[in-house]
């Protein structure tokens, strides 16, 4: 929203030395933010009123001309091509050294003297596009120059005193409005600045409007919940014709187009108070015998209506039109409709001034996108009160500007609310205590009073009551006060201190610790990279992987292309792969995130509810690819492995009972077993689903349930010293050949078990292929033999190892290798 | 005297031998050539004193183990001599280029940088107290909305565009971590410390400047003399412990639903150190936090009685801070899961 300083002067006093900017600040600390604060003519400087005293064709080019330019202080010559030169008329004159955007396009470029097809120019006849003016003076073709002939100003003097361009506007962030309806026009805003600059705030007070009695103007509103006022009432004696320079003005420089005398009262009006209006030619919705009958009323399901720019909608029930016996005129608080609209042979109209139900209008203008400025400020919930201010405010504008307008009805009204009147009770010492800060009761009375609020002292209480424009769902409760003297006093004025507190220990998330332990390993330890994906996935993505389940799936996309909630980490985690590997020869990634499962149950969705929201357990998802490596699995294995032992809670692969998922290969895939239960999965991608990822590279990725795996995590270290055994250990190794059922976990428990002399078993080897018969694997084994009572002889250990072998022979049909 | 001249003269002849020794065999022969058990000069030397008169062999005997001891003595010199000398050239025979990688290269793993972001200020209020919490992602529009004071129709839904799930209506991708705020309460009651960083959604398009899923770190104190004044400590705190001491913090109007006065916060820009840069837009301030006093219905909501505890809230902007920190330009690499981005980290 845009704010004119020279507005505001109509209600506060601000100095000639003010500084925009110190106000700006001022506003952006305590009341709304302005995002830039804007001087109007700027950037015109080098530029002024020029007069062209001769003009003739230029001889070496059809559609350029050669004038005579009179600025001030003598002709200077100008080559410009514009449509509408003509002798004798006023230009908006670049001189030598102003700068203008070419064609309005472009960055700013200094004039400088030039030669255009053999001519001497000494400047520029500007069209409004280049300096910034398009606004002010529309052009009918990208040829046409500025004419100031109407401007009384002589030549020489500079363009933005000429067009009376000497005000400041402020730029307001609308996000931060939202919850102040009162402050969507200049008196809402001065009242603040008022407040901010401890300066009088001069209240409006136009006469009551003097009602006729020639026509009857009556309203009926259909529901007085969403439209709990409306006011209305005729005139006649309109002359449609432009606004006068000062009204114009005000409109052009908040950014509005000026369109007529008495759409820009309306205008000026919503801009001025905040209260939207609207003006009906009465022709439009009067009954035959010249009287109005207004219907406020819910329209029909279906309903076509269209707007004043003649775009049609339609209707749903929840909408609300001003309507006449016949017909819907006026989209309510949002737009007005098509033929009820002034128009330039308008003699009577109807002013319009309501509130209606904030909600209601935010739903209609959200169902049909169509945002108006009027919308805007009735979703904010604007002050019941304020349409009376606007209707006489507005009559009294008519009147100064068709000095032959008067109201030919009483003012209709329906008025169905209540404001509230009841105190907020403010208990003594209550902002002292919320702020941490104590301001003298003077000050906060200052403040408040200043801002419009009435206070009363009860019992070492405040007793603070709202006016009609904070009442309606701002200021509220003592909190509510508490902001509006700490804003004013100034956020800066309160020191910050940290509070005191008990030295025990919060209590501890032993979910999140895991998160960030296995975050660490993974990262430190296992040389792997994290990634953060998003949670949603694409359908033929996950169709493509084969997972199974139902996902979840979100109303709204804002990616269309990815609208399932991951019940995988797996999806992504391949894309990553799949966008990684053809940059990197090795690709090792992990994600710890969040899954979506429906069919599982999470937490409660409202605490006195048996509904609950779908399960969403924190999981750690791997992957590896590496160019050449024929088998990833066990790089993702061994990162699992050392996980569980860092973590002091083993982590253990166990063969599937049957077939693995579809997208897992069926040799090299495993589950991920923790204290007897299954937390997650470990396996290679199936070729076959991998080809159709289009993965160049073998690539083995696994997922761990963290949720689930913390049940087997013990609360505290549990790792336990063995003492370091006093007699040497003996070595022997074993090498051997069996079939490649048998797993290494099966043949290294036999070994383990075999004695209570074996101290310690360790794979070395591990082989299948040449030299190996068809499903045969080769294994070899350190083992360390060792007694915690003596020395072991060598004689002792052959025997044992011996037998090892012969059990190992007999029990895996194991063929020795020497 | 015969035996005294012997003595002096192979003492000397050693000495001469011993300057031309140049290396350890060379030494090791010497050595062997006088002081063999069996056929060494000095022993067989020795084994003349047997033939002296006694009053002699007694003077001999003892001028012997002097020159025994000096011969030896000097051996031991040119042997460690000769030891420093082969160790000398080391440097030439051995040498590496001590500025080449091991290889094969080991792999080096990357935490994303919003993970460091997050446990810098984890371990920071952790530090302090605070107990580090999180909820469900996917959440009911109960905790979402109406429990942070946010009722259906408020103008504040308008600010967070929704993610709303497929036939489930009042399930939504949470827009912010504030529903923790009464989660928490509900569970740990008051007093209560609390942060809660984690994944938020907002229904709006990617660009450069704006992601669907981002991040927050929520702060939630309450207890029952927990002031305004303390909230600007505690944000004080935190922006000095990311920005350093000289750190200025500005606190603002700002309007939501969950807290009373509500306010944004601002940090001096720690580029320019608040002279006005690019990335400050030329205002020489950041804006990092949304903070306020928690609204008494929020407090309500979590079983709380307002009348008896209040307490602040606050939000940082995770992903954004991740950005300021790295200097990183497309809100989006955050997500991309690119090598070539992650291994910066």
């Amino acid at each position: 929203m845009l704010i004119s300083k020279n507005w505001l002067k109509d209600f506060v006093f601000l100095p000639d030395a003010f500084n925009p900017d110190e106000l700006a600040l001022q506003l952006s600390l305590s009341t709304v933010e302005v995002e830039k604060v804007i001087r109007q003519g700027a950037g015109l400087e080098g530029i002024v009123v020029g007069v062209i005293r001769n003009i003739e064709k230029h001889p070496q080019a059809d559609k350029l001309w050669l004038c005579q330019v009179d600025a001030g202080d003598g002709l200077l010559p100008i080559v410009c091509g514009g449509s509408n030169l003509s002798s004798g008329m006023k230009v908006a004159l670049g001189q030598i050294g102003a700068r203008v955007r070419w064609h309005g396009e472009g960055d700013l470029i200094e004039i400088k003297p030039a030669v255009i097809r053999g001519i001497e120019s000494q400047g520029m006849i500007c069209a409004a596009d280049e300096i910034g003016l398009g606004q002010l003076f529309p052009s009918s073709n990208e040829r046409e120059v500025i004419n100031l002939s109407h401007l009384k100003a002589k030549p020489g003097t500079p363009l933005s005193t000429a067009l009376g361009l000497d005000d400041v506007v402020f730029d307001i962030d609308n996000k931060s409005l939202t919850h102040r309806s009162d402050l969507w026009g200049h008196y809402g805003i001065a009242r603040e600045v008022a407040a901010l600059q401890r300066k009088k705030f001069k209240a409006l007070n136009p006469p009551p409007i003097k009602g006729g009695k020639e026509v009857s103007v009556t309203v009926s509103v259909a529901d007085t919940k969403l439209c709990p006022r409306y006011m209305a009432v005729a005139f006649c004696g309109i002359k449609v014709a432009p606004s006068p320079e000062w009204l114009q003005r005000r409109l052009i420089a908040v950014g509005l187009r000026p369109i007529n005398n008495i759409v820009d009262i309306t205008n000026y009006v919503m801009l001025e108070l905040g209260q939207p209006l609207h003006a009906f030619d009465k022709a439009s919705l009067a009954s035959p015998d010249g009287s109005v009958s207004i219907f406020v009323r819910r329209a029909q399901g279906g309903e076509k209506f269209v707007t004043l720019d003649n775009k049609e909608y339609e209707l749903n029930e929840d909408a609300m039109v001003i309507a006449s016996q016949e017909r819907a005129l006026g989209l309510a608080g949002i737009k007005g409709g098509a033929g009820s609209g002034v128009t330039d042979s308008t003699t009577e109209i109807v002013f319009e001034a309501a509130t209606f139900e904030a909600a209601n209008i935010r739903r209609t203008s959200l169902a049909l996108s169509l945002r108006t400025d009027s919308s805007a400020r009735f979703e904010k919930g604007l002050d019941p009160a304020l349409p009376e201010l606007a209707l006489r405010r507005a009559a009294a504008l008519l009147c100064e500007l068709c000095p032959g307008a008067r109201a030919i009805s009483a003012v209709a009204e329906e008025r169905h609310y209540t404001l509230r009147t009841e105190p907020i009770v403010v208990p003594a010492g209550f902002i002292e205590k919320k702020l941490g800060v104590h301001i003298e009761k003077k000050r906060v009375w200052d403040i408040l009073e200043r801002l419009g609020f009435t206070v009363e002292e009860k019992k070492g209480a405040l007793a603070v009551s709202s006016p009609s424009w904070r009442a309606v769902k701002d200021v509220r409760i003592p909190e509510d006060v508490v902001e509006e003297v700490a804003r004013i006093y100034g956020y800066a004025e309160i020191p910050g201190s940290l509070p005191e507190f008990t030295i025990a220990p919060p209590p501890a998330n032993r979910l999140r610790a895991l998160e960030r332990r296995v975050r660490d390993i993974l990262a430190y330890e296992s040389g792997l990279t994290e990634v953060y994906n998003y949670s949603f996935t694409a359908p033929e993505w996950a169709e493509k992987i084969g997972l199974p389940g139902v996902h979840l799936e979100l109303d709204n996309p804002v990616a269309k292309d990815r609208p399932l909630l991951r019940r995988s980490l797996l999806p992504g985690l391949l894309e990553n792969v799949e966008a990684n590997c053809h940059r990197f020869s090795r690709v090792g990634l992990f994600e710890i995130g969040r899954t979506y499962i429906a069919e599982a149950a999470g937490e409660r969705a409202a605490p006195d509810s048996d509904e609950l929201l779908p399960e969403q357990h924190s999981h750690a998802g791997i992957i590896y690819a590496e160019k050449n490596l024929s088998v990833p699995f066990y790089r993702v294995a061994e990162a699992i492995r050392r996980l569980g032992q860092r973590l002091g809670a083993d982590i253990s692969c166990q063969a599937y009972p049957s077939m693995p998922p579809g997208y897992l290969h069926p040799g090299r895939a495993a589950q991920l077993v923790a204290g007897g239960d299954i937390v997650g999965w470990v396996g290679e991608i199936h070729p076959l689903t991998a080809k159709r990822l289009g993965l160049e590279t073998r690539t083995a990725a696994a997922e761990i349930d963290l949720a689930a795996y913390l049940a087997y995590l013990p609360e505290r270290d549990t790792a336990r010293y063995e003492p370091l055994g006093v007699f040497p250990a003996v070595y022997r190794d074993v090498a051997f050949v069996v079939d490649r059922r048998h797993t290494h976990r099966a043949l290294c428990a036999a070994i383990r078990g075999f004695d209570p002399l074996v101290s310690s078993v360790e794979l070395f080897d591990i082989y299948a292929g040449e030299g190996v018969r068809s499903g045969a694997k080769s294994l070899g084994y350190h083992i360390a033999y060792a007694s915690p009572e003596r020395t072991l002889t060598a004689p002792e250990v052959d025997k044992v190892h011996a037998e090892l072998q012969k059990m190992l022979m007999a029990v895996f049909d194991a063929q020795l290798r020497t | 005297m015969a035996m005294r001249d012997d003595l002096y003269r192979i003492k000397q002849e050693l000495a001469d031998r011993l300057k031309t020794a140049n290396d350890l065999p060379g030494w090791e022969a010497l050595e062997a050539e006088y002081f063999s058990r069996t056929a060494g000069k000095f022993t067989n030397l020795i084994k003349k004193l047997k033939q002296l008169p006694e009053e002699e062999r007694k003077i001999m005997g003892r001028l012997g183990n002097e020159v025994k001891d000096e011969m030896l003595s000097a051996l031991s010199a040119r042997r460690s001599f000769l030891e420093g000398a082969r160790f000398a050239r080391l440097a030439e025979t051995e040498a590496i280029d001590v500025t080449a990688p091991f290889l094969p290269p080991l792999p080096m793993g990357h935490l994303h940088p919003t993970t460091h972001v997050q446990s810098d200020l984890e371990d920071l209020f952790t530090s302090m107290g605070f107990t580090i919490l999180d909820g469900p992602e996917l959440e009911s529009e109960y905790y979402n909305f109406e429990s942070v004071n946010i009722p259906a129709d408020h103008p504040a839904r308008d600010m967070q565009d929704t993610f709303y799930i497929k036939g489930h209506p009042h399930w939504v991708m949470r827009t912010h971590t504030s529903p923790v705020q009464v989660r928490a309460l509900e569970r740990y009651g008051v007093p209560i410390r609390a942060i809660v960083p984690g994944r938020c959604f907002r229904n709006e398009a990617t660009d450069p400047r704006h992601e669907h899923t981002l991040y927050q770190l929520e702060g939630l104190v309450v207890d029952r003399q927990i002031t305004f004044s303390h909230l600007k400590g505690i944000l004080e705190t935190v922006a000095r412990y990311l920005y350093g001491e000289a750190t200025q913090v500005r606190l603002r109007p700002k309007f939501y639903p969950f807290v009373e006065p509500g306010v944004n916060g601002e940090v001096t820009c720690f580029l320019c150190a608040g002279a006005g840069c690019r990335v400050c837009k030329e205002t020489g301030w950041l804006e990092i936090f949304g903070a306020g006093m928690v609204h008494p219905n929020v407090l309500t909501a979590g079983g709380v009685d307002p009348r008896e505890y209040q307490g602040f809230a606050f939000g940082l902007g995770l992903s954004r801070l991740v950005m300021l920190k790295y200097k990183i330009e497309d809100v989006r690499h955050l997500q991309t899961g690119d090598l070539r981005f992650l291994s910066q980290f």
